[in-house]
């Protein structure tokens, strides 16, 4: 995984990212509910929808590989639940609307958080008065995930400087050490940041 | 007058059993800046936290540290961490924001201060760290050396009267190095810096405190100890190089 994957091209120019942060969020949580409570019955409005998003995402400069890589890359998660409709009767109508409407929602989201820097989401969830624990968690996380990848990389890449026979069964074996070294890590690095938030003054 | 700093036979082990501090007693001066060296795991790091009041099993009993005269205990926390700025080793530590902006910010913010204070002391802060104009950056994408001038930046917008460094110099390039010397040495507060860069301690500090498993085993000028080459080889350390030669570099 590369470093800059999480946020590439949410620092683009154009039309779609000169946007006020606000309006881009209202406008992907109001696509989201449509998308969710429409009548199944209806596949137009989902067209209609998907239209919308389509030209939203050429506008935005984004390119396509990336936007569509970004969605395969979630859409695992969508049919492991979307899966279970086929074992009803007539599960097949269920399932193609299921796909499509979860496809619908994460490509919203998708093009949401690479059209818009996170910290100007947080400001905004800032000024609409959420709960502060909740945005401190969020700014922490995504602080943090960057330091996580570069750890996860630099051990990654440690080992396998002084892996000379590549044996599957030692990979799986490694690959848990690593895992929890980086749990055990990042437990100790969130005393120490905790440490570093009340030197100056968290209460 | 009260020391800015004293510490009286301060004691410290660790939940797990390590004895990181056996007794250590010293005293700064307003104004001085000294420098804290030791070899590594002589304690250096843990009695910076205790300047902070940042190790909570410290904080019950009596306490062996006083800041300006007052004792660090759970009841004078904020006003101690709001007197001490503390550096941390490690960037990524002290970074825990999404912007320079919004990390510089968070100092004054948990001290109530008005938005246009806030903007005014940023600013500032970013101004007196040699990095103006960063406030829009991510962290995440700054380069080592930018990410230290970052922390430096949002202890310096606290307004501390003391600043207590661990490392600060550590994975600098030497221009880096050079640039930082010359921003402490404009900071004209009392100073503590604990290193292995005994270069920026010559340059610097005029004493030193020389730690070495939990215990100062020598405090002094620093011309004096650091020329003083068994002691310093006793206790893995060597005379800098720039005490070796007459002439300047």
């Amino acid at each position: 995984m590369r470093h800059d994957f999480l946020d590439r091209y949410s620092r683009l120019d154009s039309p779609i990212h000169r946007l006020p942060p606000a309006v881009k969020l209202v406008s992907a949580l109001a696509l989201v509910l449509a998308v969710v409570l429409l009548p199944p019955s209806r596949p137009v409005f989902l067209a209609a929808v998907a239209v919308v998003l389509l030209v939203v995402a050429g506008l935005s400069r984004i390119p396509w590989p990336a936007l569509l890589w970004r969605v395969i890359l979630l859409e695992p998660f969508v049919l492991g639940v979307a899966i279970l409709a086929l074992f009803q009767p007539g599960g097949w109508r269920l399932f193609l609307i299921l796909v499509a409407r979860s496809t619908l929602c994460l490509l919203t989201m998708v093009l949401l958080s690479n059209t818009t820097p996170f910290a100007d989401l947080l400001r905004v969830l800032r000024a609409w008065r959420m709960p502060a624990l909740l945005v401190t968690t969020l700014s922490l996380m995504y602080r943090y995930l960057f330091v996580l990848v570069d750890e996860a990389q630099r051990m990654q890449r440690a080992r396998a400087s002084r892996t000379f026979t590549p044996r599957r069964r030692w990979a799986w074996r490694t690959m848990a050490t690593v895992v929890s070294q980086l749990f055990i890590r990042s437990s100790e690095r969130a005393e120490r940041i905790y440490a570093a938030m009340c030197a100056r003054g968290w209460r | 007058m009260s020391a800015a700093i004293e510490v009286r036979d301060l004691r410290f082990r660790y939940g797990e059993g390590t004895e990181a501090l056996r007794g250590v007693s010293f005293s700064i001066a307003e104004g001085e800046c000294v420098g804290l060296i030791g070899p590594n795991g002589a304690g250096k790091s843990t009695l910076l936290l205790h300047l902070n009041g940042l190790l909570p099993e410290s904080l019950k009993g009596e306490s062996s540290v006083f800041v300006d005269g007052t004792p660090v205990t759970a009841d004078t926390l904020h006003e101690v961490r709001r007197k001490v700025g503390l550096l941390f080793q490690d960037a990524n530590d002290q970074l825990f924001c999404p912007t320079v902006f919004e990390d510089v910010a968070f100092g004054p913010q948990q001290l109530g201060l008005s938005e246009a204070e806030i903007r005014e002391r940023v600013t500032g802060a970013l101004a007196r760290a040699g990095i103006p104009g960063f406030e829009a950056r991510a962290p995440h994408h700054l380069s080592v050396g930018e990410k230290r001038r970052v922390c430096l930046a949002g202890v310096l917008a606290c307004e501390p009267s003391i600043l207590v460094l661990d490392e600060p110099s550590s994975s600098l390039d030497p221009r880096g190095r050079r640039e930082l010397k010359e921003l402490l040495r404009q900071i004209p507060i009392t100073k503590l810096i604990a290193t292995h860069d005994l270069e920026l301690v010559v340059e610097l500090c005029s004493r030193v405190i020389v730690l070495d498993e939990g215990s100062v085993v020598a405090q002094g000028p620093t011309v004096e100890l650091l020329s003083d080459e068994e002691l310093m080889l006793r206790h893995n350390l060597e005379k800098p190089h720039a005490l070796r030669h007459l002439h300047p570099h």
